[in-house]
This record gives C-alpha cells, sequence and structure tokens, in this order.
C-alpha cells in the first residue's frame, strides 16, 4: 500500500467515522482553487471542513502533528473559497482527523476539533 | 443605551463603555474593536475558554466594538461585560434592563478582583443601574451606599441570575469593624520627648504638616511610627475616599477605617510620589490621602521632588497632565517630615561637638526651600536624651497612645461640628476666606499676633497656618475661643525657616 491508498482508505474510514457522529457528508476531496479539501461535511448548523491525516505503521510522529501553520493557512483559504463559492454564509469551522493504522490495518481515531480557535485569524 | 456596559478608568473616575457585539458567518475569529490595550485585546481567549467552560461554544466571526471608540480602554477589568455580551448575542442569555459589569475572568469562568471597583460602584449609583461584580471587590463597592450590588463567584451563577435561574441574593453583608490601631510603639513606651509628643498630637488632632528635626538616634523616626496609634479613624466620607484611589490601583486592603500610613524613601522618583507614568497611575500623596505621608531623612530627597509638594500640599489635590490627558487625584496628606539638623547630624547637640564645616551647612539649609518649610506648621526639635534618662528603669513616661487618640478623637469631633457644613474634616483644611471669619479669636489674641508677626516675620501664609494650629490646640482644650495662650503654642512650633534654626 503506498501513501496515495494509506490516504484513500483513510478518508473512506473518516467518512464512515463523520457518519457514525451523524454529520451529513457533502463531499469528499473537493478541490478548490489553491487546494484541496478532504471532507466537507455539516455538523447540525455548522459547515466543517476536515483536513485528514492517516499515517501507517513503522512512523513515529502522530498523524495529526504534521499539519503546521502553512497547512492551516491552506485550509483557511481553501475554507473560505469553498464558502464562497457554494453560498455559504453560517459559521464553518476546520477539524482535524488523525488516524494511525495498526499492523492489521486497525485504525486509531485523533478527532481534533475546531483546530483554528483561540489563534489569532490567518 | 445598550444593556451589557463595562467601565475603563479614567484617572479615579469611571467610564461607562457600551459593549457591542456582532456575530456573522465564516471561520471562528473573535476581533476587539474599540482602542483595547493589549490587556483588553487578550481577553477574548479568556472570554472565549470561560464561555466554553460553562457550555456556550462561540461560532463564526465575531466583532466585538467598545464604544466610545477614541477613549483607550486599559485592563482586564472589561471581561466579564464581553462574556455577558457575547453569552447575549449568542442567544444564551436573555437580554435584561442595562447593567454595569466588572471583573477579570479565569479561563474556567470563575471572577478574579479588578480595580475600580469603588469607581464603578460612583458610577452605578449616578446612573442608577445595578452592579456586578467579583466577590473579593463586593466590600469596597458597598461603601458607595444606595447601589444594588452583586457578587458572582464565577460566570456560571451570573449567567444562571441572569437568565432567572438561581437569583444572587443582592451583597448586603455588613464591612467587618477592626478594633483599634495597634499602638506599636506606643507613645509611653518612647522615653523623654514631651514637646514632640505634643506636636504629634496637635498634628494628628487638625491634620498639620510636622517636621521632626534632630540628631542621629534620638527617636524621630520611633516618633513618626506612634503617630499611627493616636490618629482618629477614618469617617465614611473619608473611608469611601481613600478606598477610591485604592481600588483605582488595585492595592488589595480590607475598607478598614485605619488612617493609611505610606513610608517613602528618598530614591523615589517624582513620578511614584505625585502619580503619572505612561497610564497615569495616582502616586505615594494620593495612596496617602486623608492619611499619613512620611518622608524619612527629608533633607536627601532630590529638590525638585520636594518643590512638586508644594501645590497638592497647600490645595489638597494633585492635577496630573500628560500627553494622554489630565487627571485630578486627591492629595490631603499630613505631611511628616523628619531629617538631621545638619550633615554630620550633630548640630546643636549637647554633648557631641559638630563637625560641619559653615559652606556645607549652607549647602544643607538650601536644600530645604522657604516655601516648603513654610507648609509645615509644627517644626519640632527632637533632642538626644542624656545617658541617664535613656537607661532609667521606669518603664512608662506620659499618657498612652490609647489616651491621646481619644482626645485627638473628641478635638476631629468638634472640627467636624464647626467646619462639616463647608465639607471640611478638619483645621488643616480651612480655606482662606474662613481663617479670617471663622475662626473665633478672643480678644487680646489680634494685637499679640500683630506684634508676633512681625518679631517672627511672618508671611501672610505664615500667620493662617498660626492660626489653624492655633484652633487645634483650642480644640484639644475643649475651648470655643481661641486664646494668647492656644496662639503661644501654635507659635512656639514655628520654626525661623530652616532645619538648622530649629535645632
Amino acid at each position: 500500500m503506498d501513501h496515495i491508498e494509506t490516504g484513500r482508505y483513510g478518508e473512506s474510514l473518516a467518512e464512515r467515522y463523520f457518519f457514525g457522529k451523524g454529520w451529513t457528508i457533502l463531499g469528499r476531496n473537493v478541490r478548490v482553487r489553491g487546494g484541496e479539501i478532504d471532507l466537507v461535511a455539516m455538523d447540525g448548523e455548522e459547515m466543517v471542513v476536515v483536513e485528514v491525516r492517516t499515517r501507517s505503521i513503522g512512523k513515529t510522529l502522530p498523524a495529526e502533528e504534521s499539519v503546521g501553520p502553512r497547512k492551516l493557512r491552506v485550509l483557511v483559504r481553501s475554507g473560505r473559497i469553498l464558502a464562497e463559492k457554494c453560498g455559504w454564509t453560517g459559521p464553518w469551522r476546520i477539524d482535524l482527523l488523525g488516524i494511525d493504522l495498526a499492523y492489521d490495518g486497525s485504525p486509531e481515531f485523533h478527532y481534533l476539533p475546531d483546530i483554528t480557535a483561540g489563534r489569532p485569524w490567518y | 443605551m445598550r444593556p451589557v456596559l463595562g467601565v475603563t478608568l479614567k484617572g479615579i473616575e469611571a467610564v461607562p463603555i457600551e459593549i457591542e457585539v456582532e456575530i456573522t458567518g465564516g471561520l471562528f475569529a473573535i476581533s476587539v474593536v474599540g482602542l483595547p490595550d493589549t490587556a483588553v485585546k487578550e481577553a477574548r481567549e479568556r472570554v472565549r475558554a470561560a464561555l466554553r467552560s460553562n457550555g456556550i461554544l462561540l461560532r463564526g466571526r465575531i466583532a466585538l466594538n467598545l464604544a466610545p471608540a477614541d477613549l483607550p480602554k486599559v485592563g482586564s477589568l472589561l471581561d466579564l461585560p464581553m462574556a455577558v455580551g457575547l453569552a447575549a448575542e449568542s442567544g444564551a442569555v436573555p437580554v435584561g434592563k442595562p447593567a454595569i459589569f466588572l471583573g477579570e475572568l479565569a479561563m474556567d469562568g470563575r471572577l478574579r478582583s479588578t480595580k475600580g471597583a469603588v469607581a464603578a460602584a460612583l458610577l452605578a449609583r449616578r446612573n442608577g443601574l445595578p452592579l456586578y461584580l467579583p466577590p473579593q471587590n463586593a466590600p469596597e463597592a458597598s461603601l458607595v451606599k444606595g447601589v444594588e450590588i452583586y457578587a458572582a463567584p464565577d460566570l456560571a451563577s451570573l449567567l444562571a441570575h441572569l437568565k432567572g435561574e438561581r437569583p444572587l441574593p443582592p451583597f448586603a453583608e455588613p464591612l467587618p469593624e477592626e478594633g483599634e490601631p495597634p499602638a506599636e510603639p506606643d507613645l509611653c513606651d518612647i522615653k523623654g520627648q514631651a514637646a514632640a509628643k505634643r506636636a504629634l498630637e496637635i498634628a494628628a488632632a487638625g491634620h498639620h504638616n510636622i517636621l521632626l528635626v534632630g540628631s542621629p538616634g534620638s527617636g524621630k523616626t520611633m516618633l513618626a511610627r506612634a503617630l499611627r496609634g493616636i490618629l482618629p479613624p477614618l469617617t465614611d466620607e473619608e473611608r469611601l475616599e481613600t478606598m477610591l484611589v485604592r481600588s483605582t490601583l488595585g492595592v488589595r486592603t480590607n475598607p478598614g477605617r485605619s488612617r493609611p500610613y505610606r513610608v517613602v524613601h528618598h530614591t523615589a522618583s517624582t513620578i511614584a510620589l505625585c502619580g503619572g507614568g505612561a497610564s497615569l497611575k495616582p502616586g505615594e500623596i494620593s495612596l496617602a490621602h486623608r492619611g499619613v505621608l512620611f518622608l524619612d531623612e527629608f533633607a536627601e530627597f532630590h529638590r525638585d521632588l520636594l518643590e512638586a509638594l508644594r501645590q497638592p500640599l497647600e490645595d489638597g489635590t494633585i492635577t496630573v497632565s500628560r500627553a494622554s490627558g489630565s487627571v485630578t487625584y486627591p492629595a490631603r496628606v499630613l505631611l511628616v517630615c523628619a531629617c538631621n539638623p545638619c550633615p554630620c547630624g550633630y548640630l546643636g547637640d549637647p554633648q557631641e561637638p559638630c563637625r560641619c564645616a559653615p559652606h556645607v551647612l549652607e549647602r544643607y539649609r538650601n536644600r530645604l526651600s522657604g516655601p516648603i518649610l513654610d507648609r509645615i506648621d509644627l517644626h519640632v526639635p527632637v533632642p538626644r536624651l542624656t545617658p541617664e534618662e535613656l537607661v532609667c528603669l521606669e518603664g512608662r513616661q506620659g499618657q498612652p497612645s490609647a489616651e491621646v487618640r481619644k482626645d485627638v478623637l473628641a478635638a476631629r469631633q468638634a472640627q467636624e461640628e464647626r467646619w462639616g457644613a463647608e465639607g471640611l474634616h478638619s483645621n488643616a483644611e480651612i480655606p482662606e476666606r474662613l481663617v479670617r471669619t471663622g475662626i473665633r479669636l478672643s480678644r487680646d489674641v489680634r494685637p499679640f499676633l500683630a506684634q508676633s508677626a512681625r518679631n517672627l516675620r511672618l508671611s501672610g501664609r505664615g500667620i493662617s497656618r498660626v492660626l489653624k494650629v492655633a484652633r487645634t490646640v483650642a480644640d484639644l482644650r475643649g475651648n470655643d475661643l481661641v486664646t494668647v495662650e492656644d496662639l503661644c503654642e501654635a507659635l512656639a512650633y514655628r520654626g525661623g525657616g530652616t532645619a538648622g534654626d530649629v535645632a
């Protein structure tokens, strides 16, 4: 399984994970100018832009720690473009789902909601 | 007027701040506008965390406007109104009638004490609004009568109150009455110095400034400390005035009745003494308002610092003007100064010879200017005691502090009765127009005063000050009329003008 397949696998795991939380999944791998959004969903009245990070076995760092400030800026910009494009005027946020895969392919989820809250705006 | 009001401090006055909130869609962000300082800007993190810990999750893009927009907002006391404004805008609490909120928030929603509670209570009284604040600040704010005060320990109980679920009781705890001030040292523990003790009694009774001049080790500092034990307690009005200054600095003190006693070291800067600085804070002279400002080693202070005291000593207020604005602080102090008669310290001492050269003495005298000495009513020599007097085993000498304090209190009450209608508390405050008309003199005093003024070359202010001291002496005696004896005693404390002449 190469890293692209790992990513695909993680995204489908994520879709199931959020579906289980009662969210409505709006789209996967949504392309916008300057970036791609892994998962777009509705959590009640709020739109959520989800970044999914999957790590296979043998990696030392947890998956979610690979999102740095540069990726955050890209996510914020992509989210804004998306909201504008589909005419969404309500609140929205950015969530991060880290998935660590064990040897047998069983996932371990690390869900971090609203990762930009409490930061100065980008 | 919007329902959620905060305050910011301008000098010792609280200015109402309206909190305007707008929440729109978008990625979560809080922006604060309306000239916030760093503490106010950082409030958004505390507010967000505190609301979150109460189950209120903020969503979308939030703009907070603090009106009036052109007035700089300072300090953490705007945390609470910002949180309440956000809770109201996001629909967590209903919008009620206008109220003033004051307090710093902890991340978990507890309220922390802030400065400015007394000023906010005065503002609430002027506008007839209820006041919500942290429980630590409630006692000082309750000094202001006629204000509906609610002490909320945390944001949760405040929000429950605003929703009408769990109403808070209005704060009505009685203030703890404290006992007698500690007389440490007690006047009767100080050996000898009967004249100085008497002068202290007069200073305490009439709030007159006093200068103690004596050789090293003669007991000047001890006498000055003993003054604390004989000062009368603060009246309600005076207590409010002192707490107003202290609360604007956030000095944590219980609103007791003992008078302020501030000791200033001679390395102090003019700003530390008079107030000012980038954010305009009251200085030591304002913290000592209605109490004692003690300047030990008076002659070692920078000259410009002493000269800066001239105007506040006369007016009882100090106006600090800076680029950011000018504010007036109260500064009615009882100035206690102590100094040596000369640099070597032994000028006029019966045993030790003075080693100072004449030009050194001259320079030392020049350091204390005439105008500042003219404002000190009581110039008191504190001679060194002889070895026999020092080692004598007889413990107590003279009246104990508690008894002296009773006399002082009686004299102060006579003054309150006489001048209360004018809004004055003590003889030292009598304005010029009342000195000539309000102080009743016995018939032979006037010619005697004219003669003495000529002999002692008293200035116009000097005559007024002597009359005020004489008024206090008469009050201590229980006389309504100032007699020649009272005047004689007052004149005896009037120094010739320089420190050296006193000793």
